[in-house]
């Protein structure tokens, strides 16, 4: 008896067509600029915030999201503990989550946040709120580009992020906060 | 067996005239948003040229790509499975959570499940499974299939939702602010997100080289649901495969402007290997993709990447909801997708359009829709499964049209008849299906042909 797998491959074999060329993808060029992320971010629901420093990030969370209890991150002492075992009930109460990311697209808002940076898969998407940070020299204008950056791989699990949480699955009516984070900003560097 | 016809099942749905109008009006919303994302890209058009050449490359050699994916997914701790059809599917879904002694499932939006019928198997075999797309929880809570593949719940007002909520969630009878209502339903779903044993997903790109599945969502309930349980069950058709890595590049640029209008979608999450003693499943599924491949003028509708932009864009879509096609994936795609699997249950929907071609314009991989349909409704032909009167006026059509003299004669008969037979014949509904909404034009005194002798005859 053969397996499903066999059967599957043995009809690709039968059935596919004549093989034609995978085409090269040039790189398009675009604009890169800070000016053109923040814009496009804004029109998909999020924000872009300047920091003048990475120093300055602690006070400029604490300034953005003063009603924040539970706050998340890599990046500054005082918040709370997370790693990959920390339990589910202890993760739902997280009200933040500050997480570094690596570089950002102009043309669509969206940042890369690979698993190193996210402390525990599930924070990105379970935190109520969400900021992340980037360094203002690592953009590029398109996914192209982006995907380039990722030549050696998406790593275990990565995300791109392009604003907060959203939906309209209600009559069309588009409502922030679907299931993941209510609100999305990024802190530029 | 006889089947309901599309155009019969359409009129349950086109009997509320305003809520017709607002889903006809709505969905072409969706087109201009998707017309202005487009137009924002300049190299918009090559960008779904590449798309069609990578995909078609990638089933010229999907055997070597399934392999290559299967061999890189298995080296990164992934369990890969094979499934010849929805049966194979539904029985390794339910394999993997018994393994594990589950019985919460949490889902996200999936048209291969739907396809497979997964949900109702498993609640038969005692699994509870939520739906986490706000729209298919809607529908799920009603008992109702999806009308769209990217807008499962697009044939419903926001009372109707209210109302189902109050039923199901305990919302305040009469609610209907949507954002009070995705509210009451981000709280439910947070709960059974949290409780969740073994998260499903689909799948929209596979990607061959790196072994990575790939899931696109604006809501974050594929990632909440798939980061917080133990298990997580991805299933994919042999043709959500891609090349490379870098081939999302195209893809990502196109899907979500396609779609919604969106620049991208909100997640776009890229799995690769599970987290050290969590799972990893990946159900690769052909259920008559195969043979769908071994159509040549078929094979083209493999390349879909489910983005609904045919059917945003189709007139007939538009105005006869998805439910009036009776098949998973709705609409101009689906109509193409449906007779590989059962002719005669589907032999209406390729009549379901006008061959106006706009789903071919506006298809981000460049699928000949509205070729295939044309070309789907020969087969049906040929398969005797035209209704009586279709396939009795098409041949009468075609002998007339063949003759210059039938053709004028009966034109100047049609002509006369129009002037003399009292409205209510002409426009009888059993005679003329095509005046059931509309008004035959006033017919003109004399025919082209005649109007163009007389100028044709020399005066000087």
């Amino acid at each position: 008896m053969s397996s499903a797998r066999e059967r599957i491959l043995a009809a690709t074999r039968a059935n596919k067509p004549a093989e034609t060329v995978l085409p090269a993808v040039p790189d398009f060029g675009g604009d890169a600029s800070l000016a053109r992320f923040t814009e496009v971010l804004a029109s998909i629901g999020g924000t872009v915030e300047r920091l003048l420093a990475l120093e300055g990030l602690a006070g400029a969370v604490a300034r953005l999201f003063p009603a924040a209890r539970l706050v998340a991150s890599p990046l500054f002492a005082g918040s709370l503990a997370i790693d990959q075992q920390t339990p589910v009930d202890v993760l739902a109460d997280v009200d933040l989550a500050v997480l570094p990311v690596e570089f950002g697209v102009a043309e669509n808002g969206a940042v890369w946040l690979p698993e190193a940076n996210m402390l525990h898969r599930a924070l990105p998407t379970v935190t109520q709120h969400l900021a992340l940070v980037l360094d203002h020299r690592q953009l590029v204008a398109t996914m192209h580009q982006g995907y380039a950056r990722l030549a050696h791989g998406p790593g275990g699990y990565g995300l791109f992020v392009a604003g907060p949480s959203k939906t309209a699955d209600i009559e069309q009516s588009l409502v922030i906060g679907a299931h993941g984070a209510r609100s999305l900003v990024v802190l530029v560097y | 067996m006889s089947y309901l016809t599309h155009a019969g099942r359409a009129e349950a749905f086109v009997l509320d005239h305003e809520r017709t109008s607002w889903h006809d009006e709505t969905l072409w919303f969706v087109r201009q948003k998707r017309d202005k994302a487009v137009y924002a890209v300049p190299e918009f058009q090559e960008l779904r040229e590449l798309a069609s050449q990578i995909k078609n490359h990638t089933l010229s050699r999907l055997d070597f790509y399934l392999e290559q994916f299967e061999a890189a997914a298995q080296a990164n701790g992934v369990q890969v499975h094979w499934a010849a059809d929805a049966a194979e599917h539904n029985d390794t879904v339910l394999r993997i959570i018994r393994q594990r002694g589950a019985s919460r499932v949490v889902k996200s939006k999936s048209m291969l499940t739907e396809e497979c019928h997964l949900n109702p198997h498993l609640i038969a075999h005692g699994i509870e499974v939520i739906d986490t797309d706000l729209g298919e929880r809607i529908i799920q809570m009603r008992d109702e299939p999806p009308s769209h593949i990217v807008l499962p719940a697009i044939h419903l007002k926001k009372e109707d939702v209210g109302d189902t909520f109050h039923q199901h969630l305990g919302t305040e009878k009469g609610l209907t602010d949507p954002q009070q209502l995705a509210e009451a339903a981000r709280q439910h779903l947070r709960a059974k997100f949290l409780a969740g044993e073994v998260a499903l997903t689909g799948v929209n790109f596979a990607i061959a080289e790196t072994g990575s599945v790939v899931v696109c969502t604006n809501e974050g309930n594929a990632d909440l649901g798939v980061s917080l349980a133990p298990v997580h069950v991805a299933s994919m058709g042999i043709e959500k495969l891609i090349p490379r890595l870098s081939d999302l590049g195209v893809f990502t640029r196109l899907l979500a402007r396609s779609a919604t209008g969106q620049p991208v979608t909100t997640y776009t999450a890229h799995y690769t290997k599970p987290v050290a003693g969590r799972e990893l499943h990946i159900i690769i599924v052909d259920n008559g993709r195969t043979q769908q491949l071994g159509r040549p003028d078929f094979r083209a509708s493999l390349k879909c990447i489910r983005c609904g932009a045919c059917m945003n864009t189709c007139p007939v879509y538009r105005r006869s909801g998805g439910h009036s096609y009776d098949f998973t994936v709705p609409g101009p795609i689906g109509s193409i997708l449906s007779p590989n699997i059962d002719l005669k249950k589907h032999s209406t929907l390729p009549f379901a359009s006008t061959l106006c071609g706009s789903c071919t314009d506006v298809c981000p991989v460049k699928i000949d829709i509205h070729t295939q349909l044309y070309k789907w409704r020969q087969i049906v032909a040929e398969a005797n499964h035209l209704p009586t009167a279709k396939k009795l006026g098409l041949k009468f059509m075609g002998r007339l049209l063949a003759s210059p003299a039938a053709f004028k004669i009966s034109g100047s008969l049609g002509r006369k008849a129009l002037r003399l037979l009292p409205h209510g014949l002409t426009h009888h509904h059993a005679a003329n299906a095509w005046a059931i909404a509309r008004e035959l034009p006033e017919p003109p005194k004399q025919s082209f042909r005649e109007w163009y002798q007389q100028q044709a005859s020399p005066t000087a």
